[in-house]
């Protein structure tokens, strides 16, 4: 009982300790992340309203705006983050629905080497492709032994539906996973009485497991629609003239042509898309966990 | 479940295998297979040599995997220190708090790494602060780029934390540092290990920002990679993609093992 | 050197929700006190106010004499087991035993000496070097409690500390439980649990709560047999409620006259009559009434009869019966006068 007789007696309200109030334990991390990160972001916005001619204007907006090489980028970009998010979300869900409802031996194992191509680089799948679809890959190969031909007929993959396949086949097991996590929780009970009172497997598939996972697949579908945005690596290594996209432009100015203000309007362009819909795809998972 | 007739339950897995297999079992065993083979002009590749290993595992590519695991580590110590300082402090937040925190530390994740890359070299190419040129500017952007995936993992690992826990060793007279060190880190020790295998993975195949920031010593992988395969030697590119997907895996590996070692329940 | 607990006026509120409202309650040192009552009745809210891991938006928490009402929890000297055992996953049962006077930093001599002791108590002195993980439901509940006694609490707050477990095991903590305090006679207890027989079998005294308030305080036995409230008398314990009218010395109900003590309750008032089911016997005697028998409940060792008087459903458990009535049949119950309680409309209004 010694310790119950610690501390004031007699009916005196006893003073807590001052204690550190909890925010300033946040602050360490937030303003190292400030350092590193916010502050450099910053300066991003404050060179893409600085030419290189001096003072403050937003005539490198102006001129980006004006080029076409920056509006077919944007375009680009859009069309194949669209087209491939759209692409990620059919196989992902058809897959899923097999692995989780048609359980066959070595689905698990299907679903760990899921996990495992996670964690791999994008690029990968371009070189893998390159292989593949090349000029003179697989397919090509396939096709010229046994036509005789002298070239295959698979020659898109320095065009923009190069980059769409190795997007599709890199984000769908982003799609995937959610999926199979939402798909975990439909009791099989459900799916049984549903087919007990007469539905077909399309019907349980419309009616009993799309709405149940209609919430996974928009949190998954927005998830990977930002990373396609910002997809860097797939591009780079396609190394088609042809295919730019707005990360490519940054990338280009930048680097290879030292105009930092035209990289940076870019990069700001690029910011508030992603941004943006990223904060679309947190509200939507944030409803989807509920 | 689904699907109960025989007919149907073939016809659902040939679909899926004629999709799986091509997609993504495919794209891996065909970089094996080229890592292997002297040339591949018709539909199989021809020729097995492992002398691509031999240039893989030697020379700037030897120097690019030893740059790449050093960086690695570097970045997902870093940001698991920091990922999980915020996340802690986060989570003892209240509500509005928390929010501002997890916009602010989950921001890396929704801006392009490109321009992550171009914001450090922005910032960090003039005084006071020049890392540019070095190592440091590298790893420093890694960081950055890691931490908000530290960040998410433990702080969802803290959300699933049983409160019980925190208060029973409360109600035994132990002081919120206390309860921090023997009780609090240590439940969450299997999520910090799984960050951290993450946060390595990502770290091996930064690409992006990468290719924005590295300077001529200071050659990762996936640049090398990049490179090599830019040469023209699909080949050689193919073999150092294979040590960079094995030693990622092998790290993973490590990694789960010590989590399986670390969980109680 | 034992503490007791004080509420002052404590209410509590989440969001402009109270869920507890204005709570005067002492428990004195070395009872044991039972906080019974529904789930959302408030009951475990209070015992968190007591542990400190809820904050009263008015009133003051006293153990022994120091307000501890901004003391955070691990500055009060309490113990708690709760539910879910709450077992630290990582730690050996010995370590789990020995983490409160590690934090509290007791001497290092002492500390085996003292975990020893506890898992003793609890008879789990052999189960040292196990994990939690290790142990059944009902050792690992052993286990929380030498947690909470190594420290020497003076206060002990139990969160329905049974409910995880089934119910033969159940029995045997009731025991177990009722052992320990003889044996730490100095120790408070406070007992939130939803199950009457736990509060009954345990408890010096019972504090009823319903609807974010005290309902009603006593010892089992005055609760028992003189309810105040007709929730009191339906929540410990199983009640036919009667609505009745007062006369003089008697009552009147669905217009037979019943003789029951009135007290000081006025005549002529309307008022709520309370007859335990088992004092209720078949056939003629005092206070008979005679309705139809709407329900037969075969129990094993008793039969539950449902008689339908007036319209009133009076419930009557027998010793089981060699040949229940059937359905319809006309009976006769009776009970004695001393056994009815009268339950005024106006202490019942209040509550």
């Amino acid at each position: 009982m010694a310790s119950a007789t610690l501390g004031a007696r007699a009916g005196v309200r006893v003073k807590s300790r001052t204690e550190i109030p909890r925010w300033v334990w946040a602050l360490p991390p937030v303003a190292v992340l400030g350092l590193v990160f916010l502050y450099p972001l910053a300066l991003v916005v404050q060179q893409s309203v600085t030419p290189d001619t001096g003072g403050t204007s937003l005539q490198p907006y102006a001129d980006v705006f004006a080029s076409s090489a920056f509006r077919e980028a944007l375009g680009t970009t859009v069309w194949l983050a669209v087209g491939a998010t759209v692409g990620c979300l059919v196989l992902g869900f058809a897959l899923a629905l097999v692995i989780a409802f048609v359980p066959f031996p070595g689905g698990k194992a299907v679903a760990k080497f899921i996990d495992v191509f996670l964690s791999f680089p994008s690029f990968l799948i371009t070189l893998a492709l390159l292989f593949v679809y090349g000029s003179v890959g697989m397919a090509n190969g396939l096709w010229t032994d046994v036509t005789g031909a002298a070239t295959g007929p698979f020659q898109f993959l320095a065009t923009p539906w190069g980059v769409l396949l190795a997007e599709i086949t890199y984000f769908t097991p982003f799609v995937m996973r959610p999926l199979l996590a939402a798909f975990s929780q439909i009791e099989t009970a459900q799916l049984e009485v549903a087919s007990s009172l007469g539905a077909r497997p399309a019907r349980i598939v419309r009616q009993v497991i799309l709405p149940e996972a209609l919430p996974a697949l928009a949190a998954g579908g927005s998830l990977v629609l930002v990373m396609c945005l910002n997809e860097f690596g797939i591009v780079l290594f396609t190394g088609a003239k042809g295919v730019t996209t707005l990360p490519m432009l940054v990338y280009g100015k930048a680097i290879l042509e030292s105009d930092y203000p035209g990289a940076c309007v870019v990069a700001v362009v690029n910011v508030l898309i992603s941004v943006g819909l990223y904060g679309v795809y947190k509200v939507v998972s944030r409803r989807a966990r509920a | 479940m689904l699907v109960h007739s025989r007919k149907g339950k073939w016809a659902a897995w040939v679909a899926f295998l004629v999709l799986f297999l091509p997609l993504f079992a495919l794209p891996l065993l065909v970089i094996v297979a080229a890592s292997f083979a002297t040339s591949w002009s018709s539909a199989f590749p021809t020729g097995f040599t492992g002398g691509h290993y031999r240039a893989a595992t030697s020379g700037a590519s030897l120097q690019a995997l030893t740059t790449s695991l050093v960086t690695a580590v570097s970045a997902s110590v870093l940001a698991l220190l920091i990922g999980t300082w915020a996340a802690l402090a986060a989570a003892a937040l209240k509500k509005g708090g928390r929010r501002v925190l997890d916009a602010l530390f989950m921001l890396p994740v929704a801006v392009p790494s490109v321009v992550v890359g171009l914001a450090v070299l922005v910032a960090f190419s003039k005084p006071p602060v020049l890392l540019n040129g070095t190592r440091w500017i590298v790893i420093l952007a890694h960081t950055i780029l890691v931490t908000a995936f530290a960040y998410q993992s433990v702080s969802a690992a803290i959300v699933r934390l049983d409160p019980a826990y925190e208060q029973a060793a409360a109600s035994l007279g132990a002081r919120p540092s206390y309860v921090l060190w023997k009780v609090k880190l240590p439940l969450l020790l299997p999520s910090l290990n799984a960050a951290a295998g993450l946060c390595f993975a990502l770290s091996m195949g930064e690409l992006s920002a990468t290719m924005m920031l590295y300077p001529p010593d200071w050659l990762p992988l996936p640049v090398q990679i990049y490179s090599t395969t830019d040469r023209g030697s699909l080949f050689t590119g193919s073999a150092i993609s294979v040590v960079l997907m094995a030693t990622t895996l092998l790290v993973l590996l490590l990694v789960s093992r010590i989590r399986t070692k670390a969980s109680y329940r | 050197m034992a503490d007791g607990i004080r509420f002052e006026k404590v209410s509590v509120a989440y969001g402009g929700n109270t869920v507890l409202d204005s709570l005067d309650l002492t428990v004195e040192s070395g009872e044991v006190m039972a906080l019974l009552g529904p789930s959302g009745s408030g009951k475990t809210t209070a015992l968190r106010a007591v542990a400190g891991f809820v904050r009263p938006a008015s009133g003051r928490v006293l153990i022994g004499d120091r307000d501890v009402t901004d003391l955070p929890p691990h500055r009060r000297g309490i113990g708690m087991v709760v539910q879910q055992y709450a077992l630290f996953p990582h730690l050996r049962v010995e370590d789990n035993v020995a983490f409160g006077l590690k934090a509290q930093k007791v001497a290092k001599n002492e500390i085996p000496g003292r975990v020893t002791e506890a898992l003793e108590m609890t008879g789990m002195a052999s189960y040292a070097k196990r994990y939690p993980r290790e142990l059944s439901g009902g050792q690992q509940q052993r286990v929380a409690i030498a947690r909470a006694l190594a420290i020497r609490p003076g206060v002990l707050l139990l969160d329905e500390p049974l409910s995880a477990l089934d119910a033969q095991l159940r029995s045997g903590m009731l025991a177990e439980l009722a052992r320990l305090h003889r044996e730490l006679p100095d120790v408070s207890i406070l007992y939130v649990t939803h199950d009457q027989v736990e509060a009954l079998t345990l408890a010096d005294r019972i504090a009823v709560m319903d609807k974010a308030r005290l309902q009603d305080v006593g010892t089992p036995q005055e609760l028992y047999r003189r309810p105040r409230t007709e929730f009191t008398a339906s929540f410990v314990g199983n009640a036919n409620l009667l609505p009745v009218q007062v006369g003089s010395g008697s009552v009147s109900f669905a217009g037979a006259e019943l003789k029951v003590p009135t007290g000081d309750v006025s005549s002529g008032v309307s008022a709520t009559l309370c007859v335990r089911p088992h004092l209720v016997g078949l056939g003629d005697g005092p206070n008979a009434l005679t309705g139809s028998v709407a329900e037969v409940q075969w129990r094993g060792s008793t039969h539950r009869l449902y008689v339908d008087v007036d319209g009133h459903r009076l419930k009557a458990d027998l010793r089981e019966l060699r040949t229940p009535p059937a359905l319809g049949d006309e009976v006769t119950v009776h009970f004695a006068p001393e056994d009815a309680v009268l339950l005024s409309a106006g202490v019942s209004a209040d509550g």
